[in-house]
């Protein structure tokens, strides 16, 4: 195959695609956008389903990074000097911000017909300061009766969904319906008890926050007789600046001793939920690339099929077969590369918008069509590849075949 | 020259037919040939076989001295753009190109500089300068036939192989292409095979080769225009 080959096959595809049938070209073009959008579309969505379960999670348990007391060389209950140390994080550039918190153990009763039969429930239950904790975390935004106030008295409490029992409870075990102005008590672990008036019932249908119980900050430290420390520390990072590893290394050499943990390591069963709507998506796009080659080839075969005669003669007269089949190749390579374009002009300019204005309730928020550059342009090279593959095979079926049996059979 | 010893075409595995047999024949260069006879009787697939559109069962062909049967398809095509052009009997124009790129085209595979400069000249020299940039269905079907000669010419091959060119024309198109191939075998000095079913069309032709069930059974010379040592040498081979 020479230079000049190409540039006859080039003339032959280009006169073919101008003076060939204007609805045959139409039709290709549209069918092979479809294809392509609808491999955009289903990448998108799963992905964005995927990324709308991680980010849920993040925003409503783990933050982007869980830095928890230390193991080594002594195993500590508590962070301590937890303020300091957050004020030494936040100076790192790309840092949004810290929050922290503690846990403590307990068992909370509701008896909601007072008729002293009291539903026992384990919980976690989070002593956090609502005024950081809002700026970092969105579990505020679903409130589903009350408020989360940004300060909570010593008696208040907010309940997760989960817990308080009657919001699609998913948990076996909940208060049987607790909501706002009842009253519940909590047994701690440590042998205090004290009873706490719901102020709001928080719903987070992704994730365990649902099951949680949250009291303020200096609550949680009367409890535990302590102060200035944290079961844990929330960090929010910047991602656009810098991948979450960085920030862990920045934060290990702050605090050495202390365990940091990225949300990818925290959320790792959530990974595989992604991983495997990930190999769903690939398996959904490869099937979408193999349809999109499908309709080339089947297309480009009957169109090389109606002109085999006309494919004879100019063989017959001294063009070879490759000329003829590059020709063919062109002409696929022409279609996918104008289906790339609608097919994500169409995506772009219309699916995303329209979705946007118009969001698909989720569980976890609305739907977003989440693909980046990359993967839109691994779609597009994919596509083409396959489209120059199926104009190639399909036209050497007929190019191959004896010119004898071309013009005459 | 065209040599041919002893060339045969059979088609079929099971269920044999035989489309020639056994042919030895000799074509001097410049000359008009004319293949007769009745539908099946083999001149079509001869005029295949010489066109290098088939390959023989068995035999040789010898084509400018090169032994064709022993080239493989590549070869075979670059030699047909090469040495021959070859005009069917339904024109075989690409419906896509206009009179004047279905002429330059083949020159554009042969990387030939001047392609479009020639392919003008030859469409002005079958009539039709004022329909280069018309496309087959706006031509009629003589013209067609006209733009399918200055196709077959556009690589100035030495060998012209016509296939019943006249079997979709009036009798004025029809004439108008014989005068045509009249004129490249006699200015040009075109060696020409040409299949036709007309016997008038003898009046055009240096020699007549008359087919029945595969076998050359007449090889006349209507117009005597053999002469000299080409007398001499189809003497040695035919008489």
């Amino acid at each position: 195959m020479t230079h000049n080959d190409a540039k006859v096959a080039f003339f032959i595809a280009h006169k073919t695609i101008r003076r060939g049938s204007k609805s045959v070209v139409l039709l290709l073009i549209g069918v092979l956008s479809l294809v392509f959008f609808n491999l955009l579309f289903i990448r998108g969505f799963l992905a964005g389903f995927s990324n709308g379960v991680l980010i849920s999670m993040i925003d409503t348990s783990t933050g982007h990074i869980v830095i928890l007391p230390q193991e080594e060389p002594v195993k500590r209950g508590f962070i301590i000097n937890q303020q300091e140390l957050r004020n030494e994080i936040e100076t790192i550039p790309g840092i949004v911000g810290t929050t922290r918190r503690y846990i403590l153990g307990g068992a909370i009763t509701f008896d909601k017909n007072k008729n002293g039969q009291s539903q026992f429930v384990s919980a976690p239950i989070l002593g956090a300061n609502q005024i950081e904790d809002k700026k970092l975390m969105t579990i505020k935004n679903n409130m589903a009766a009350g408020e989360f106030p940004d300060v909570l008295r010593d008696d208040d409490i907010v309940l997760g969904s989960n817990l308080a029992g009657g919001y699609e409870a998913v948990q076996s075990a909940d208060l049987g319906g607790a909501t706002v102005g009842d009253k519940v008590q909590i047994f701690y672990s440590n042998g205090y008890n004290k009873i706490y008036t719901v102020r709001g019932v928080f719903h987070v249908v992704i994730g365990f926050a649902g099951n949680n119980a949250y009291i303020s900050d200096k609550e949680a430290e009367r409890v535990l007789s302590t102060y200035n420390q944290a079961s844990e520390i929330i960090v929010r990072v910047d991602l656009d600046r810098h991948p979450v590893g960085y920030y862990v290394q920045k934060i290990k050499t702050i605090a050495p001793n202390l365990r940091i943990e990225p949300y990818t390591s925290r959320l790792a069963a959530i990974g595989v939920l992604i991983d495997s709507f990930n190999v769903i998506a690939v398996i959904i796009g490869l099937i979408s690339i193999l349809v999109a080659g499908a309709t080339i080839f089947i297309m480009i075969y009957i169109n090389a099929l109606s002109k085999k005669k006309q494919i004879g003669i100019i063989k017959a007269v001294g063009i070879k077969a490759e000329i003829v089949e590059l020709s063919y190749v062109f002409q696929a390579l022409f279609f996918s590369v104008l289906a790339v374009i609608f097919g994500t002009l169409i995506f772009y300019g219309l699916a995303k918008p329209y979705l946007t204005a118009n969001p698909i309730q989720m569980p976890y928020g609305p739907a977003l069509l989440v693909i980046s550059i990359e993967q839109v342009i691994t779609s597009a090279v994919s596509m083409i590849v396959i489209a120059g593959i199926a104009g190639f095979a399909s036209s050497r079926l007929i190019s191959k075949k004896q010119i004898v049996e071309t013009i005459w059979g | 020259m065209i040599r041919l010893t002893n060339l045969t075409k059979i088609y079929g595995d099971e269920i044999k037919v035989i489309g020639v047999q056994d042919i030895t024949l000799e074509i001097e260069e410049g000359q008009f040939v004319g293949l007769m006879g009745r539908s099946g009787s083999g001149k079509s697939t001869l005029l295949r076989q010489l066109g290098l559109l088939d390959t023989p069962t068995s035999g040789q062909l010898s084509i400018n001295s090169i032994n064709t049967v022993l080239l493989t398809d590549d070869e075979k095509t670059a030699f047909r753009l090469a040495h021959i052009g070859y005009v069917f009997q339904e024109y075989g124009l690409v419906s896509e190109f206009t009179a004047l790129e279905n002429v330059y085209f083949p020159a554009m595979a042969s990387n030939k500089d001047g392609g479009k400069e020639r392919a003008v000249k030859l469409l002005e020299y079958v009539g039709l300068i004022k329909r280069l940039h018309q496309y087959p269905h706006e031509l009629s079907g003589g013209e067609q036939q006209r733009v399918a000669i200055a196709r077959a010419l556009i690589n100035n091959p030495k060998i012209i192989f016509a296939d019943e060119p006249t079997a979709n024309l009036d009798s004025i198109g029809s004439d108008l292409v014989l005068k045509i191939f009249k004129k490249l075998n006699k200015q040009l000095k075109k060696t020409i095979v040409m299949v036709t079913h007309e016997p008038s069309d003898k009046t055009f032709l240096d020699r007549v080769l008359v087919f029945k069930d595969g076998n050359i059974i007449e090889d006349t010379h209507p117009t005597g225009s053999v002469q000299g040592p080409r007398k001499k040498i189809l003497r040695q081979t035919y008489i």
